[in-house]
């Protein structure tokens, strides 16, 4: 059967650098086809490819069999390619209506709107997409999962043939990466082809029916799902086995001695994060885990512990001592560290450099008399990108040129620089390639071992089971569970965090767990 | 929390305080002089609603108003009939509209510099051009549109009225409108949909140059000659209106109904002023104090999906 | 990528000055004569304080359109003080310092405090300090005949030089510690760059905003003293415009509006630019409102190479 789209021996050279090379890919009607790969792997250009945003150096893109003369986002667009990436393209201030309206219509630019005929047509693809929504609501105030079944919705709407779906559970709770699934899965029987990039391989193995693995820009292979495996993606996506730095962990220290807690939370209420009574404590050495579904509260009590949003109830104390953190700074300065979830928005500065951007949270201590120790700045910059093997050009590099995995471990360089008591880590390898993740869980597992006190915030059962001796899980702004490590089973935190067996979960896999 | 009704609440209590304290306010004649007065001042905030609508300002009307006041004039004193002098006024401040929209939307200029740089060239170009002299010995068609004061002010009453309806229309029931709004919402988002925002970008500052230099013919024939530095100030007295009624200066948001509150609000305060005996010279001050609290009161937008780092 | 290297701010920048300085001295009479090299810093010391103080304000990404307006408001008040009041000028010149600061207050506490838009919140405070200066001249007050100690400060010369460059030296210093040295400066950048980036990283974005507003306001304030002195006159439409020549200055010299990056440097060279502009124009016979008309022409240009540079 004719593929819907099809790439046929792409190649892309970015000022002297290939990104890709001799690709063929295609998409037939009816199928989920995996793209899967490193970052850095070339999935990112393959898809600009896609879109139309890049043109190819050679090779053609086809759409129902027929090439595409000089493909540009617009016609791709119109040839019913439609991208669905992680920051839903939704106008913020613009209702649910509008949003469904634009890009669907054609006509003149100053003829009346009906806006009857639009109401109707929007409720209509919503509840093809399964959902129900305020129509006047500005999307901006929908969540995340709300904006890309509205985008999705939209997609259907222009009659889209292929769905390209980049990372799309990475904001989304488990209950809402089911519907999407169920969605995705009825977009496929009605003949909707999908192509879906993710770093969740459980997910892959879930709901594709091929998947092709890049690597260094070339297609290592595209195999029917049947015939693949987790490890065996794993090995064709990185060349060699990798241990993922995971795998049982020995507490090194009692840290279930309260008397020794970094960090102690009794009972902490914040009505702006939506969290209550939560109680938990960290010893020095010690790495717990935070569990839960995305909105559960684990980011939100971050944001209190950092200062972010403010407490009203409860007593958080550092080192014995309770405190009152109203902003980062207070926060800073009780000797917290915070290596958020949005790392290009928050965790670090693109445009600064390397050196600035490790120095960035200890201004004060880098200064003498106010004025900043430049010496002290480029030796401490030195020194971390040495320690966590940070892989650029020089310190003076601007942060935002570096890959993701890079960014990150700046990101945390920052933090170690200002030498904390307690290190809080949302979601530290989201959007990181496998070999960098495994480096970082390694700094993480040395960190610890050296006495710092780890919060670890993760949506990655397995990372949070590999490298926690205690996980606490989360569920609807409360702390509903914390297992030691050697209690906790991935279905057993599930159960938890979602308040009931995960029926769902088992009818979202029917592949079961790798 | 709806806006425009606060404003119209706002502007109801200042009627209410001048109707206790000076009745002579509402003297009809005294009220017909204030909507004539006030519809140049409606005119150019409807376009100036279009232009922060797309996130974007126009601090340089002031300018704009002037020159073509006196475009208006010398048109009318070389024999053009009304209709003409008015297409060459509008025209006029289409052109002057167009400068800033090609260096905000096709050079990617902020908006801000651009018009404060607009602002000073053209009224000193103005200046220098004109050297203070106002327009004079014009024909008796130009006052009034030569059909008598009484005609002459209905005309600009209900031609206020129609700009703003017009306006309301397009803003609110044409795609075009609607791609003002998407355009200051997230411009990118826009071109993905199939806007084209340099061209919305663009489009916005003519008409807002029309509409100004509208505004400057209705405000011109109401005299004999015509000022060589009209509109000093005027761009404070627009953007505070629109700000004031609601429309957001972070784009995408706002309407003509809260502009045509914040306008009402803002041209009684002058007058209500010099009824309740305070001095004119008062009322620049309470200007920018009405659009301090208007900023203060914009709630806090979640909306919102900043775009917060540049390189 | 060479062409657009080449086109840089400071390049721009140091064509133009070479540019003036051969023209001038060829177009115009007594141009190249150390006598008005320093007339050319005499009237340019009000822009130069006004411009000093905004370019950290622009580095954190915001604006201030109300400085020129808040040197009125400064000028008028200390005439008012002195004459009306019959204070000391001493007093009448803390007064105007104050009303510099307590200006600058305002704004630091709206875009710092509440976070609104420095663009629009400074638009209405120069309509409340300009207003404030005319409702309470009545639009026509002009106070004179400041005792001859205080005109010193504009018309007189210490060690050979103006009284008002000294003030000027000494706030370059000062804004420059503060950008380039100290660790605010790097923090503005931060907040320029990124503002939530600079709140993550602990950064008190809020007390650093509200810092670089009261400079700027501080430096209204001591321009409307300098202006007075100057002038001899103190009016309410005293500093009319001088925003945007402010404004030109730092974005001729380098730094970006929309933040982050840019010079105290920079600004001066830009500062002396203008200065000597609108001084040569003058005795090249021109008519004043050339002055104005290339002002904003160079901003422009100075913008759109910038705009092109960010891009490249």
């Amino acid at each position: 059967m004719t593929p819907l789209l099809s790439l046929s021996d792409i190649a892309v050279a970015f000022g002297g650098v290939q990104a890709v090379r001799g690709v063929s890919f295609d998409v037939r009607p009816g199928e989920v086809h995996a793209l899967v790969g490193e970052n850095g792997a070339g999935k990112s250009t393959l898809i600009r490819v896609m879109t139309g945003a890049i043109r190819a150096d050679t090779g053609t893109v086809s759409i129902g069999g027929q090439p595409v003369e000089r493909p540009d986002p617009t016609r791709m667009r119109s040839l019913g390619v439609a991208p669905i990436y992680q920051q839903p393209a939704l106008l913020p201030d613009l209702s649910v209506v509008e949003n469904l309206a634009f890009g669907l219509e054609h006509g003149r630019a100053f003829r009346r709107i009906d806006w009857t005929a639009r109401r109707a047509r929007a409720t209509e693809l919503l509840t093809r997409v399964g959902i129900a929504l305020d129509l006047d609501r500005p999307a901006g105030t929908l969540r995340m999962a709300e904006q890309q079944m509205v985008e999705i919705a939209r997609a259907l709407g222009t009659q889209a043939k292929v769905l390209l779906l980049d990372e799309p559970t990475a904001a989304l709770t488990d209950v809402e990466a089911a519907r999407l699934f169920t969605l995705v899965r009825a977009l496929r029987a009605d003949g909707v082809g999908c192509v879906y990039i993710s770093h969740r391989l459980e997910e892959v193995m879930a709901l594709a029916d091929r998947v092709s693995v890049l690597r260094d820009g070339r297609l290592m292979a595209t195999l029917p799902i049947a015939e693949v495996t987790r490890d065996g993606m794993v090995r064709l996506m990185v060349g060699r086995d990798v241990d993922m730095g995971l795998g049982l962990v020995k507490p090194t220290r009692d840290a279930s001695d309260a008397s020794r807690s970094v960090l102690a939370l009794h009972d902490v209420s914040s009505a702006a994060a939506r969290i209550a009574g939560v109680s938990l404590r960290v010893g020095a050495g010690e790495i717990v885990g935070l569990a839960g579904l995305v909105g559960a509260g684990r980011t939100e009590l971050a944001r209190v512990l950092f200062g972010l949003t403010p407490a009203d109830g409860g007593t958080i104390a550092i080192d014995g001592r309770t405190c009152i953190i109203r902003t980062p700074t207070d926060a800073v300065r009780l000797g917290i560290g915070y290596v958020p979830e949005d790392r290009r928005q928050h965790g670090v500065i693109g445009a600064m450099s390397v050196a600035a951007n490790t120095a960035l949270a200890s201004l004060d201590r880098l200064a003498r008399f106010g004025l900043l120790d430049r010496a002290a700045e480029r030796r401490e910059a030195q020194r971390f990108v040495g320690e966590f093997a940070i892989r650029t050009p020089s310190i003076e590099a601007a942060v935002g040129t570096l890959s993701g995995g890079n960014q990150q471990k700046v990101a945390l360089a920052r933090w170690l620089a200002t030498t904390p008591r307690l290190l809080i880590l949302d979601e530290p390898t989201q959007g990181v390639d496998i070999g960098a993740k495994a480096e970082i869980h390694r700094l993480i597992r040395t960190l610890a071992a050296d006495g710092l006190a780890i919060l670890l915030i993760s949506s990655e059962l397995t990372e949070l089971l590999g490298l926690a001796h205690r996980i606490g899980v989360m569920r609807g702004g409360r702390l509903v569970g914390l297992l030691d490590h050697a209690d906790a089973t991935e279905e057993r935190l599930m159960s938890l965090a979602l308040g009931h067996t995960p029926m769902a979960m088992a009818a979202a896999r029917p592949g079961g767990q790798a | 929390m709806n806006r425009p009704l606060w404003v119209a609440l706002a502007w109801a209590a200042l009627l209410a305080l001048v109707a206790v304290v000076a009745p002579a306010f509402f003297d009809p004649v005294n009220l017909r002089d204030l909507i004539v007065r006030a519809s140049p001042l409606l005119i150019v905030a409807c376009g100036m609603t279009i232009v922060i609508l797309a996130r974007q300002i126009d601090i340089s009307v002031g300018s704009q108003f002037a020159i073509c006041g006196v475009v208006a004039g010398l048109l009318a004193r070389e024999g053009l009939p009304m209709p003409l002098v008015a297409a060459g006024t509008m025209l006029a401040g289409a052109a002057l509209g167009a400068i800033n929209g090609v260096l905000v939307a096709r050079l990617g200029l902020p908006a801000i510099v651009v018009t404060l740089a607009t602002l000073v060239a053209w009224r000193e170009g103005l200046r220098f051009a004109t050297e203070g002299v106002w327009v004079q010995d014009l024909p008796a068609t130009f006052q009034w549109f030569g059909l008598g004061q009484d005609i002459g002010r209905w005309l600009i009453g209900i031609g206020a009225a129609a700009v703003w309806a017009s306006i309301a229309f397009v803003l609110g029931w044409t795609p075009a409108g609607r791609a003002v709004y998407a355009t200051g919402s997230d411009a990118e988002v826009a071109r993905l949909l199939g806007v084209r925002p340099p061209l919305v970008i663009a489009g916005s500052f003519i008409v807002m140059g029309a509409l100004t230099g509208l505004a400057a013919l209705l405000s011109a024939v109401q005299f004999i000659d015509v000022q060589a530095n009209a509109g000093i100030g005027l761009e404070l007295s627009v953007i505070a209106a629109v700000v004031v009624g609601g429309t957001s200066v972070s784009g995408g948001r706002g309407s003509l109904t809260g502009t045509l509150a914040g306008v009402a609000l803002l041209a009684t305060v002058g007058p209500a002023l010099t009824f309740l005996g305070a001095p004119a010279a008062w009322e620049r001050a309470l200007q920018g104090a009405i659009i301090l609290i208007a900023v203060s009161a914009e709630g806090f937008s979640r909306v919102r999906r900043v775009k917060e780092q540049h390189a | 990528m060479t062409r657009a290297r080449l086109a840089t701010p400071e390049l721009v920048l140091l064509v133009l000055l070479v540019g003036e300085l051969v023209w001038f001295s060829l177009a115009a009479t007594n141009f190249l004569t150390l006598d008005n090299g320093l007339e050319i810093v005499r009237a340019s010391a009000e822009v130069g304080l006004l411009a000093l103080a905004l370019t950290p304000v622009i580095l954190t990404g915001g604006i201030d359109l109300s400085c020129g307006a808040l040197l009125g408001l400064s000028a008028v008040v200390f005439g008012a003080i002195w004459r009306d009041a019959g204070q000391p000028i001493a007093v009448a010149a803390a007064a105007a310092l104050g009303v510099g600061l307590l200006g600058g207050a305002v704004n630091a506490w709206m875009v710092a405090g509440f976070g609104r838009p420095a663009l629009i919140v400074t638009l209405g405070t120069a309509s409340l300090f300009r207003g404030l200066a005319e409702g309470l001249t009545g639009g026509a007050v002009n106070y004179s005949g400041f005792p001859a100690s205080f005109l010193h400060l504009g018309q007189g010369r210490v060690l050979g030089l103006p009284t008002q460059a000294w003030v000027l030296i000494a706030a370059a210093a000062l804004i420059a510690v503060l950008v380039h040295a100290a660790t605010i400066g790097r923090a503005l950048r931060a907040i320029g760059y990124a503002p939530e980036g600079a709140r993550f990283a602990g950064i008190p974005v809020g007390r650093r905003l509200a810092l670089v507003y009261l400079l700027s306001g501080g430096a209204a304030g001591v321009a409307g003293l300098v202006y007075a002195a100057r002038l001899g006159q103190a009016r309410a439409d005293a500093g009319t415009g001088f925003e945007l020549s402010a404004i030109t200055a730092v974005v001729l010299g380098g730094t970006s509006i929309f933040g982050g990056r840019g010079s105290v440097w920079g600004t001066m060279l830009g500062l002396v630019a203008l200065g000597v502009l609108a001084n040569g124009l003058r005795l090249a016979d021109q008519p004043a409102e050339l002055a104005g008309v290339l002002t904003g022409i160079l901003l422009v240009v100075a913008i759109g190479v910038g705009a092109r540079r960010g891009r490249a």
